[in-house]
């Protein structure tokens, strides 16, 4: 899952960034609002945070350009005034949920969560393929009742690959949903991942859930 | 009061004086009118007599005057609705019209009395059962000798009939006139004070929130007029100081809220899972840096409103002003060191001017701090003081970030910051400019802008000298 945070204050940004990293999303921040705006577009965010007091541009005009131009990601916007005005038109302009300043870093990620979950199309979160089950909240993999440990970043490709299950999804896909924009898309990264994902997943079973289709990118499907 | 009652005793105070001068002038009608009828009908007796006197003096006074005879040789007698007597030089009647017919008219002790002493008598009389009557007595002497007394009379009841018609006219006419002229009233009072009303309405709709309100004025020189533009002046400035107090208030609110939200993210963030010293150390570090940003806004504030209420008190003394610009010229060197900016003096002249000594280093302050923290990397800072007529001219000039034009004006509002400013990531409050304004002025003097985007911002204040005594 990789998200997008347009917020022009550095140390607002930073520790935004690094509770998202901490729940193994992927996260681009921008300062400001022109910056904010080319970066909806040009990258298919799964969730937008988005500070409605911006340099360069406001928040509330970032929303309604990137709306007109077909963004769909969800929108989560901040403000730090508590005026109803400010929210109202806020989502009015295309924004899903609000936060006022300051918030608690819990409810702003159980917010993300749920943006997430209503745009995956999962009402209760839990994730199942076959008898893989992913919770979200707790970030717990479990296989057949048997909990699974992943690192960050294995998790965050799993919960990918699991809310996307029987698509296949390409690796310029994963990369933009798994990655940041650090990531460099020449290496083989992300088979080595794979890799690493099938080795806890699909070890010592007949079948493997993940698959390769060649000369696309990855699956996951339960029936083999 | 409200307007309604303002009206009603308008329209009563109209109402009374109304029906004052009804009733003087009904009495005075009357009055006038009763007496010229009055007298007209003496005039008409008068006459009436003359002719009869002229008549009988054709008759030589003959005691045996034939009245038909009279009323034959001049139609016109007849005609005048009036009856004659002729009494003797005793007073008994000899004589008499015909119209009179039965009745008794005698001739009274007073009348006769006059008789003989030569004069004419005017009575009126009202004998039981009968109608009022209006007589004239005129003696006919010859020489000194009493020869008769001629009697001329009329009845009044015409002209009473005249007097009660105009008297009914009168009791109907005033009340129905006063009635018109209080609906009159009622109506003119409620137009005049129909912008009374309206400013009403406007005040309490102002009263409940809504700003916008102002109250029409289509007659805007008379007295309700200039009360409406006046009241309509009063909102508008009502309004802009409301607005730039929500403004300010909302403003405040977010510049104490970032921080607030930091330290609480921030610790938040460490607290959700163990982690190493030197985190905890980072997150201890930034909150301390926001809680600083923090007590520096709220002390900024706090200096702000005190001195908006004039609870500040300046100590004016003499201020050697090139000392202190050289000493913020030392500190400025280091507040630059961290960004390799230095402060450097182009000009000192000596002055001396009254002042606050506390202030002007805070001012100086806030502005070489300023110079400093926009700076970019590297560059110079340069300080001045020179004297220009009556004037010390202090320019602090940078070479950083600037100001582009259209923001120029707003630098020295509360907690306004330019979004470059806010960018280039240098903590401020949004406060200092505005202090250095307040400083500046209560010094008497003013402060200047110049700066063009990416050139740098020059800042100059201009405060008075103390005038050289002769």
């Amino acid at each position: 899952m990789r998200i997008l945070v347009v917020e022009d204050e550095p140390k607002v940004a930073s520790f935004i960034r690094r509770a998202l990293e901490e729940e193994s999303y992927a996260v681009d921040v921008c300062t400001d609002g022109i910056a904010g705006l080319d970066w909806a577009q040009a990258v298919d965010y799964d969730l937008i945070i988005l500070d409605l007091m911006l340099p360069g541009l406001p928040g509330v005009e970032v929303l309604k350009r990137a709306r007109a131009a077909g963004v769909k990601a969800p929108v989560m916007i901040l403000t730090a005034r508590s005026e109803v005005d400010q929210r109202v038109k806020g989502l009015d302009a295309g924004a899903d949920d609000y936060l006022t300043k300051p918030f608690a870093i819990e409810e702003l990620l159980a917010r993300a969560r749920a943006l997430l979950r209503r745009a995956g199309g999962a009402p209760t979160g839990i994730l199942r393929v076959d008898d893989v089950v992913l919770n979200p909240v707790t970030r717990e993999v479990t296989r057949d009742g048997q909990r699974l440990e992943f690192t960050t970043k294995e998790y965050a490709l799993m919960e990918y690959l699991m809310r996307n299950a029987g698509r296949v999804l390409t690796r310029s896909m994963i990369a933009e949903h798994v990655w940041d924009l650090d990531f460099d898309t020449f290496t083989n990264v992300i088979d080595v991942y794979i890799s690493y994902l099938r080795n806890k997943i699909d070890k010592g079973r007949e079948r493997g859930l993940i698959q390769t289709i060649r000369g696309s990118g990855y699956m996951m499907r339960s029936d083999g | 009061m409200n307007s309604a009652s303002i009206r009603v005793r308008l329209t009563l105070w109209y109402g009374s004086a109304l029906a004052l001068i009804l009733l003087l002038f009904a009495v005075a009608l009357y009055l006038v009118m009763s007496r010229a009828l009055r007298e007209q009908v003496d005039a008409s007796l008068d006459e009436a007599a003359a002719v009869a006197i002229r008549t009988l003096g054709e008759h030589r006074f003959g005691p045996f005057l034939i009245f038909e005879d009279l009323s034959q040789d001049f139609p016109e007698i007849a005609l005048l609705d009036k009856f004659f007597q002729i009494f003797g030089p005793a007073g008994q009647v000899t004589i008499q019209s015909s119209n009179i017919q039965s009745r008794e008219i005698p001739l009274s002790q007073s009348a006769f009395r006059a008789s003989l002493e030569g004069q004419s008598t005017f009575e009126s009389v009202q004998f039981k059962k009968g109608v009022p009557l209006r007589l004239l007595s005129v003696p006919i002497r010859q020489g000194e000798q009493l020869v008769n007394i001629l009697r001329v009379g009329t009845s009044l009841q015409p002209t009473d009939r005249m007097l009660r018609r105009l008297l009914v006219g009168l009791y109907i006419a005033s009340p129905v006139a006063l009635l018109v002229s209080l609906l009159g009233g009622w109506f003119l009072a409620g137009r005049a004070l129909r912008p009374v009303h309206a400013i009403t309405q406007a005040a309490r709709r102002i009263a409940a929130g809504d700003w916008s309100q102002r109250i029409l004025t289509p007659h805007s020189n008379d007295e309700i007029g200039q009360l409406a533009s006046t009241f309509n002046d009063m909102i508008g400035r009502l309004e802009v100081s409301f607005k730039q107090i929500r403004q300010f208030s909302a403003d405040a609110s977010h510049e104490l809220r970032t921080p607030l939200t930091i330290t609480k993210g921030e610790t938040e963030l460490a607290l959700r899972r163990p982690r190493q010293a030197e985190d905890y150390r980072a997150v201890l570090e930034s909150n301390l840096e926001e809680i600083d940003r923090m007590s520096r806004i709220v002390d900024e504030l706090l200096f702000l409103s005190r001195a908006d209420l004039g609870e500040i008190k300046l100590k004016m003394v003499p201020v050697q002003l090139d000392d202190l610009v050289r000493e913020i010229q030392q500190q400025a060197m280091v507040l630059g060191m961290d960004r390799h900016v230095q402060a450097v003096l182009n000009a000192v002249e000596p002055v001396l001017i009254q002042g606050d000594d506390l202030r002007l280093r805070e001012l100086l302050l806030n502005l070489v701090d300023n110079a400093v923290k926009y700076s970019y990397e590297g560059q110079t800072v340069e300080l001045a003081l020179v004297v220009e007529g009556s004037h010390a001219k202090i320019m602090v000039r940078d070479h950083g970030i600037g100001i582009a034009p259209e923001n120029q004006a707003r630098v020295f509002d509360r907690f306004y910051r330019t979004d470059e400013a806010r960018a280039h990531g240098a903590k401020g409050t949004g406060l200092g400019l505005a202090i250095c304004k307040w400083i500046v002025e209560v010094h008497h003097g003013t402060i200047e802008l110049d700066s063009t985007v990416h050139g740098g911002s020059c800042f100059t204040v201009f405060l008075p000298l103390i005038p050289a005594r002769a």
